[in-house]
C-alpha cells in the first residue's frame, strides 16, 4: 500500500506523459512490423519464423556495406537487402519445409532457430564489433517530418506505422479474397488434403516463404533505422515482437497489429515513471503472459490437434 | 498416435524398450560401465586436465543438471519450456543471496535454493496446465524474458545489504564462498560432479517409478491418461517442480563455481540455446543431458582454446539444430551409434569391394 | 512414423549444410583479409618512413627494437594477457596490436636478445573462465608478467591472485578494481574518470545548470556515478543519475526522457558503448532534440570516427566527447608514425586498424618493452615485476602526461585528457590536455597517496 502511494506520487504529469504516447506509437509500429510479418507466414504455412529478425538484420548489414564501402546508390542497396532476405527465406523454406512439413508446429518453429543462429554467428563474424565499431542506416525520410505537440515525428516513423497497417490490410484481404490466399489458408490447415484438391502446394508455399522473406527485408531496413543496426538487437527483437502475435493467439493479423501498438504505448508511457522505468522492458512479456492466461482460462484439457 | 506428441513419439519408436529378460544383465553391465566412468571423472580427470579445462568441466557438470531438468520436461512429459535458463538464474541468485547473508553449510544452501527455485519454477510451469506445444514454449519464453529484466534491474548479490544484496558502489567485491571441503578448483569440480550425480539419481528415481509412468502416459495422449485415472495436473506440476528443483540446485553449484555473478551472463536467448543443445544431445535419454552440457560448455572452451571465434559456435549450434530436427529427432546420443554402425558397414563394404576393383584395373 | 526413410535425404542435407559452412568459411576468410589489408593501408605510412622519421624518440632511437634488423634468438620472455572476446564485445584489437609490437621488437634485436612472446587467453565474460585463464597463464604458460589486459571483468576477479604472486598487471580495463587496487595500473581512464571528464567539460566550459548522467544498467553503476555526482556537487549544480537496460529498443523514449530531465540549460552526459550511444543520439536527432539542451556529452567510447560519420553534421560542436588518447589524425610525431608503421607492417590481425584499442595496445607494449630493458640479470617473475612497478615518468605521444606505476594502494596514472567533438564525419580535438578535477574523491585520494609514496603524478 505504502509503495503504491509512493508510485502514485512519482507519476509524471499529463503534460510530461503526452510526448511518450507519440514515441510509443512509433515503438508499437516497430513491434507490429515484425509481429505481423511473422503471423502472415504462420497463417499460411504453419511456421512461426523466428529467423525474421536475423534475416532482416543480415540484409540491412549488407545494404550498409554496399552503401558505405562500395558507394552504391542507397535505394539499390535497399532493394538488394529485400531481395537477399526474400531469397534466403525462400531457400530455407524450400530446403527445410518439405522434410518438416508433417511435423509439429513447435518443431518447425524450433528449426527456424537453426537458421537464426547460423545468420547471427555469420553476421558477428563479418561485421565485427572490434575496435568499437558501430553502424547506422539513415533513411532520407528521417529528415522530413512534422510536430505532434512537442515531439518531432519523422516520415520514417510514419512509414513504419503505415507499413504495419498496409501489411495488415493487404494480407487480410489477400488471404480472404484471392485464390492463392485461400489456398494458403487451406494449406495451413491441412497440407495433404489441400494437395489432393489440386492446389500446387509447393508453389503456394514458395510464394508464402518468399513473401515473408521480403517482409523481413523491408522490416530489417526500417528497424535498422528505427531501432539500431546491430545484429543481436535486431535478431532477438522478435522475442518482444512475439508478444503481440501471442496476444492475437497467432491467428489474427489485425489483433496482432493492435496488440503491438498497445504494447509499444504502454512501454513508452512507463519511461518517465522513475520507479518503474527500469522494469518497462517487461511490458511485452507481462502483457503476453497475462493475455494468454486469461484467454486460455476455460481450456482445461489440451487436445493438441485443435491447438494448432 | 496424436500428432502433437510427435517430438516424443519419434523417440519412442526409435528406441523401443528392451525385452524384459535382458534388462537385468544390461543393467549390471551398465552400472559397471557407469561406475568406472565416474571413478575416472572424479579421480583421473582432475589429474590430467589443465585448470582451464577443469573449470570448463565444472560448468559441464552444472549444465548437465540443467539439461537434465529440461530433458525431463521435453523428453518425459512432452512439455517444451523456453524458460529454463531463467530458472537457473533464479537458483544462482537465491544461492548467492543466502551464501552472502548466512554462514549456513553449502549443502543446506544448495537444498534451500533448490526448494525456493522449485516454488518459483513451478509458477513458470503453471501455464502448462492449460496449454502445450508451441503456445507453452512461447509463454515460458515470455516469462523468461520478464525474469531476465527483473534480475538485470535487481542485479546479482555482491555482498551488499538489503533484499537485493547488491551494492553498485562497491569496489573489491568479495567472491562467493565455496564449501570448506572444496575450495580449490579440482576439489570444487569433484564436488559439483557429486552433486550432479545425486541430481541424476533423483531424476532416475522419478523416471523409473510411478511419476515416470504417469509422464509417459501424458506424453502419449493426455485425454487417454486422464481416462486412465491419472491426475494429469498433479503430474505435470510435479515435472516442473522436479525440473526446477534440480535446476535450482545447479544454480547454487554455479554460484560457487563462478564466484562472481553478473546479470549480463544470463540472457533471455540462453534458454533458446539451451533447448537447442538439449535437442541436439537428445532429450529422451539421461545421457543426452551430458552430451548437451558438453556441447554448451566444453565445446566453446575448446574452440576458444584453439583461437576460433565464439561466433563459429553459434553457427555450429544453428547447423546442429537443423540437422537434429530434420534427420535425428532423438539427438546425438541415439543417432551417433547408428551412424557409426552404418559407417562401419560402409567401410566393411568398401573393404570387400576394393580387391575386386583392383583386380579389374588394367 | 519411422526415422529410417528420412535417412537418404539426411545425407544430402548434411552435405548441403557442409557446403554452406564451407562457403561461409571461404567468404569470411576472404572478407576478413580484405578488411585487414584495407585498414593496414589506412595507416598511410610505410615502415621505411617510420624508421627514418622516428629518430627523435627517446628510447627507440631508430625503430621499435634496440638492434635494427637483427632477429632476436634468445630464450623468449613469456607475457600473458586476458581479453574479452564474445559476440558483440570484441576487444582483441588490443592484444593483437601488442603482438604486432612484439613482432617488431623481435625482428629488431628483441629485448637484450630475448624475443617477447604474448600468451593470449580470451574469455566470454564468464568469471570462472577469467579466473582459470589467469592460473593457466601462470602455471601452464609460465608467463613472467601480465600486460595488456583488455577485459570487462578481469580486474575484479584476479586482483587477489596477482597480489599473492607479486604480479603488477598493466591493462586497459573497465572494472573499478583496475584503478582502485595496488596491483593494477591502466593506460586508459575507465568509465568513471572518463565520465568525470565529460561532466567537467559541461560544467566548466559550457556552464551547464544541470547534469543528467545516464549509463547502461550493468554492475558497478553506483561506483561510476559517484564521480560525476561529486563533480556536480562541488560546482553546486544539480545532477540526476539514470540507468538504461541494454540493448535499447525504444531509444526515442530514452532520448525524450533525458532531454526532459535536463531542460534547456542542462547537459546530458552518456556513458555507453558506441552502438548504444549512437542509438540514443540518433533518436534525439530524429526527434529534433539535439538543440533542446545546453549540450550533449559522452565518455570516451564515443570517441570514434565511426560515430562521427554515422551521426552526420548536425552534431558538429554539439556533442563533446572525453578522449583519453591523442588523436592519430591531427598528430603526427615520430611515435605516432611508428605506431602507424607497425600497424601497417605487423598489424594485419588488428581488425579495427587505427583506433583507440590499437593505440592503447601500442602504449602498453611500448612501456613493457621499455621496462624490460632495465632488468639486470635473468627475466624472472620477481625481476620483471620489479621493473614494471618501477615504471616512472615514461613518456608517450599517445597520452597527455608521462605514465608512472609505483607502489601505491590505488592507481589512476592517466588522469589528464582531451575533449573532442564531431566535425564533418571525424572527431576533432576542441580542448587540449586538462586534469580531471580533484573534486572526485578517488582522484584526490590517488594524488595524495602517490605524493606520500613519492610517486610522480604529472599534476
Amino acid at each position: 500500500m505504502h509503495s503504491l502511494l509512493l508510485m502514485a506520487l512519482s507519476l509524471p504529469s499529463w503534460q510530461n506523459e503526452q510526448p511518450f504516447l507519440v514515441t510509443g506509437l512509433a515503438l508499437g509500429g516497430v513491434y507490429a512490423l515484425s509481429g505481423v510479418g511473422m503471423i502472415v507466414l504462420y497463417r499460411t504455412t504453419g511456421v512461426l519464423n523466428l529467423s525474421f529478425g536475423a534475416v532482416g538484420a543480415f540484409g540491412a548489414l549488407i545494404a550498409w556495406q554496399l552503401i558505405n564501402h562500395s558507394g552504391m546508390n542507397q535505394w539499390l542497396a535497399y532493394l538488394i537487402c529485400v531481395l537477399f532476405a526474400g531469397v534466403v527465406t525462400l531457400l530455407y523454406g524450400m530446403v527445410f519445409g518439405p522434410p518438416l512439413a508433417r511435423r509439429d508446429p513447435l518443431v518447425k518453429t524450433t528449426a527456424t532457430l537453426g537458421l537464426t543462429l547460423i545468420l547471427l554467428g555469420a553476421m558477428d563474424l563479418l561485421w565485427t564489433s572490434s575496435g568499437g565499431a558501430s553502424r547506422a542506416i539513415t533513411l532520407p525520410t528521417d529528415n522530413h517530418g512534422f510536430m505532434i505537440g512537442q515531439v518531432q515525428v519523422t516520415t520514417t516513423d510514419v512509414i513504419g506505422l503505415a507499413m504495419g497497417v498496409v501489411i495488415t490490410v493487404i494480407t487480410t484481404a489477400f488471404l480472404r479474397f484471392t485464390k492463392l490466399g485461400t489456398a494458403m489458408r487451406a494449406m495451413a490447415n491441412d497440407r495433404e488434403i489441400t494437395a489432393t484438391l489440386g492446389v500446387p502446394v509447393r508453389r503456394v508455399e514458395a510464394a508464402a516463404w518468399f513473401g515473408c522473406g521480403v517482409l523481413s527485408g523491408v522490416a530489417g531496413i526500417l528497424l535498422a533505422d528505427l531501432v539500431a543496426l546491430d545484429a543481436t538487437t535486431l535478431t532477438f527483437l522478435v522475442i518482444s515482437s512475439l508478444a503481440a502475435a501471442l496476444i492475437a493467439r497467432l491467428s489474427s493479423v489485425v489483433v496482432t497489429f493492435v496488440a503491438a501498438i498497445v504494447v509499444g504505448v504502454v512501454d513508452a508511457a512507463l519511461t518517465p515513471v522513475t520507479s518503474l522505468s527500469n522494469y518497462r522492458d517487461m511490458t511485452p512479456f507481462v502483457l503476453a503472459a497475462v493475455a494468454l492466461l486469461v484467454l486460455n482460462r476455460r481450456r482445461v484439457l489440451s487436445l493438441a490437434r485443435q491447438e494448432f | 498416435m496424436a500428432e502433437t506428441a510427435e517430438l516424443t513419439s519419434a523417440a519412442h519408436s526409435a528406441s523401443p524398450p528392451s525385452a524384459p529378460p535382458r534388462v537385468e544383465r544390461d543393467l549390471l553391465v551398465r552400472i559397471a560401465v557407469i561406475a568406472i566412468a565416474l571413478l575416472f571423472v572424479l579421480i583421473g580427470l582432475p589429474q590430467i586436465l589443465s585448470l582451464y579445462y577443469i573449470d570448463a568441466m565444472t560448468q559441464v557438470a552444472v549444465y548437465s543438471v540443467v539439461a537434465l531438468g529440461l530433458g525431463v520436461l521435453v523428453g518425459r512429459v512432452g512439455l517444451v519450456s523456453l524458460g529454463q535458463a531463467a530458472v537457473l538464474a533464479i537458483g544462482a541468485w537465491v544461492a548467492a543471496r543466502l551464501l552472502f547473508a548466512t554462514s549456513l553449510p553449502y549443502e543446506v544452501v544448495l537444498l534451500a535454493s533448490g526448494v525456493i527455485t522449485m516454488l518459483l519454477g513451478t509458477l513458470v510451469g503453471l501455464p502448462a496446465l492449460r496449454m502445450r506445444g508451441l503456445y507453452l514454449a512461447l509463454i515460458t519464453l515470455m516469462l523468461a524474458g520478464a525474469i531476465t529484466v527483473v534480475l538485470s534491474s535487481l542485479n546479482f548479490p555482491n555482498g551488499g545489504h538489503g533484499f537485493s544484496g547488491y551494492n553498485g558502489s562497491q569496489v573489491h567485491i568479495p567472491p562467493i564462498r565455496r564449501p570448506g571441503i572444496a575450495t580449490t578448483d579440482p576439489a570444487y569440480f569433484r564436488y559439483s560432479v557429486i552433486v550432479g550425480i545425486l541430481m541424476f539419481l533423483l531424476v532416475l528415481a522419478h523416471v523409473r517409478t510411478r511419476p515416470g509412468r504417469a509422464w509417459a502416459a501424458i506424453r502419449q495422449s493426455e485425454p487417454a491418461a486422464l481416462a486412465a485415472g491419472i491426475n494429469t495436473t498433479l503430474y505435470k506440476l510435479w515435472a516442473f517442480a522436479l525440473a526446477s528443483f534440480v535446476t535450482g540446485v545447479a544454480g547454487g553449484v554455479l554460484a560457487g563455481a563462478v564466484r562472481y555473478l553478473y546479470s549480463i551472463d544470463f540472457q533471455t536467448q540462453d534458454s533458446i540455446i539451451l533447448l537447442a543443445v538439449v535437442l541436439m544431445g537428445g532429450a529422451y535419454s539421461i545421457w543426452g543431458a551430458i552430451v548437451a552440457a558438453l556441447f554448451m560448455q566444453l565445446l566453446p572452451a575448446i574452440l576458444n582454446d584453439i583461437g576460433l571465434s565464439p561466433d563459429w559456435l553459434t553457427i555450429l549450434f544453428g547447423i546442429g539444430v537443423l540437422q537434429v530436427l530434420t534427420t535425428a529427432p532423438t539427438g546425438i546420443v541415439d543417432q551417433l551409434p547408428k551412424d557409426l554402425a552404418r559407417l562401419g558397414r560402409k567401410i566393411g563394404g568398401l573393404a570387400r569391394r576394393s580387391p575386386a576393383s583392383e583386380g579389374r584395373a588394367p | 512414423m519411422s526415422t529410417y526413410h528420412v535417412v537418404p535425404r539426411a545425407r544430402g542435407l548434411l552435405a548441403f549444410v557442409a557446403i554452406l559452412a564451407l562457403l561461409a568459411l571461404a567468404g569470411c576468410g576472404s572478407s576478413s583479409s580484405k578488411s585487414s589489408s584495407a585498414s593496414a593501408g589506412g595507416g598511410g605510412s610505410s615502415s621505411s618512413a617510420a624508421s627514418s622519421g622516428s629518430g627523435a624518440t627517446s628510447v627507440d632511437t631508430s625503430s621499435c627494437g634496440s638492434k635494427p634488423g637483427v632477429k632476436a634468438t634468445g630464450t623468449p620472455i613469456n607475457i600473458g594477457t586476458i581479453d574479452t572476446h564474445q559476440p558483440g564485445t570484441d576487444f582483441t584489437d588490443g592484444p593483437n596490436m601488442i603482438t604486432a609490437y612484439f613482432n617488431c621488437v623481435n625482428a629488431n634485436g628483441g629485448v637484450n636478445g630475448h624475443p617477447l612472446k604474448l600468451y593470449v587467453q580470451l574469455d566470454q565474460s564468464q568469471p570462472s573462465q577469467v579466473a582459470a585463464a589467469a592460473k593457466q597463464l601462470v602455471q601452464g604458460d609460465h608467463v613472467v608478467a601480465i600486460n595488456g589486459v583488455f577485459d570487462l571483468l578481469e580486474c575484479t576477479i584476479n586482483q587477489s591472485y596477482w597480489k599473492s604472486l607479486g604480479i603488477y598487471e598493466m591493462d586497459a580495463g573497465i572494472a573499478p578494481e583496475c584503478w582502485s587496487t595496488p596491483n593494477s595500473a591502466a593506460v586508459n581512464m575507465g568509465p568513471r574518470y572518463s565520465s568525470d571528464g565529460a561532466v567537467q567539460y559541461a560544467l566548466d566550459q559550457l556552464h551547464a545548470k544541470k547534469i543528467v548522467f545516464v549509463q547502461s544498467n550493468v554492475p558497478g553503476t553506483g561506483y561510476i556515478a559517484a564521480g560525476p555526482a561529486a563533480l556536480a556537487k562541488a560546482s553546486g549544480v544539480p545532477i540526476t543519475a539514470m540507468t538504461e537496460n541494454v540493448p535499447i529498443t525504444d531509444a526515442n523514449s530514452v532520448a525524450l526522457n533525458l532531454v526532459n530531465a535536463a531542460g534547456p540549460t542542462g547537459s546530458v552526459v552518456l556513458n555507453f558503448t558506441p552502438p548504444e550511444a549512437l542509438v540514443i543520439l540518433q533518436a534525439a536527432q530524429k526527434l529534433g532534440l539535439e538543440d533542446r539542451v545546453k549540450s550533449w556529452g559522452c565518455s570516451t567510447p564515443c570517441n570514434t570516427d565511426f560515430l562521427a560519420k554515422a551521426l552526420g553534421p548536425k552534431w558538429n560542436h554539439k556533442l563533446f566527447v572525453n578522449a583519453e588518447l591523442t588523436d592519430p589524425d591531427d598528430h603526427n610525431g615520430p611515435e605516432m608514425q611508428l605506431y602507424k608503421a607497425i600497424l601497417a607492417k605487423y598489424g594485419s590481425s588488428v581488425a579495427g586498424g587505427v583506433g583507440s584499442f590499437s593505440q592503447m595496445g601500442f602504449v602498453l607494449a611500448k612501456f613493457l618493452t621499455q621496462a624490460l630493458q632495465t632488468v639486470k640479470g635473468p627475466y624472472t617473475m620477481a625481476s620483471v615485476n620489479k621493473a614494471i612497478v618501477g615504471i616512472k615518468n615514461y613518456k608517450t605521444e599517445m597520452l597527455c602526461d608521462p605514465w608512472t606505476y609505483g607502489k601505491v594502494g590505488l592507481h589512476i596514472p592517466n588522469h589528464t585528457d582531451y575533449t573532442t567533438t564531431p566535425e564533418n564525419g571525424k572527431m576533432i580535438t576542441v580542448q587540449g590536455c586538462f586534469n580531471i578535477s580533484t573534486a572526485d574523491p578517488q582522484i584526490a585520494q590517488y594524488l595524495s597517496a602517490a605524493k606520500a609514496a613519492g610517486v610522480s603524478t604529472g599534476q
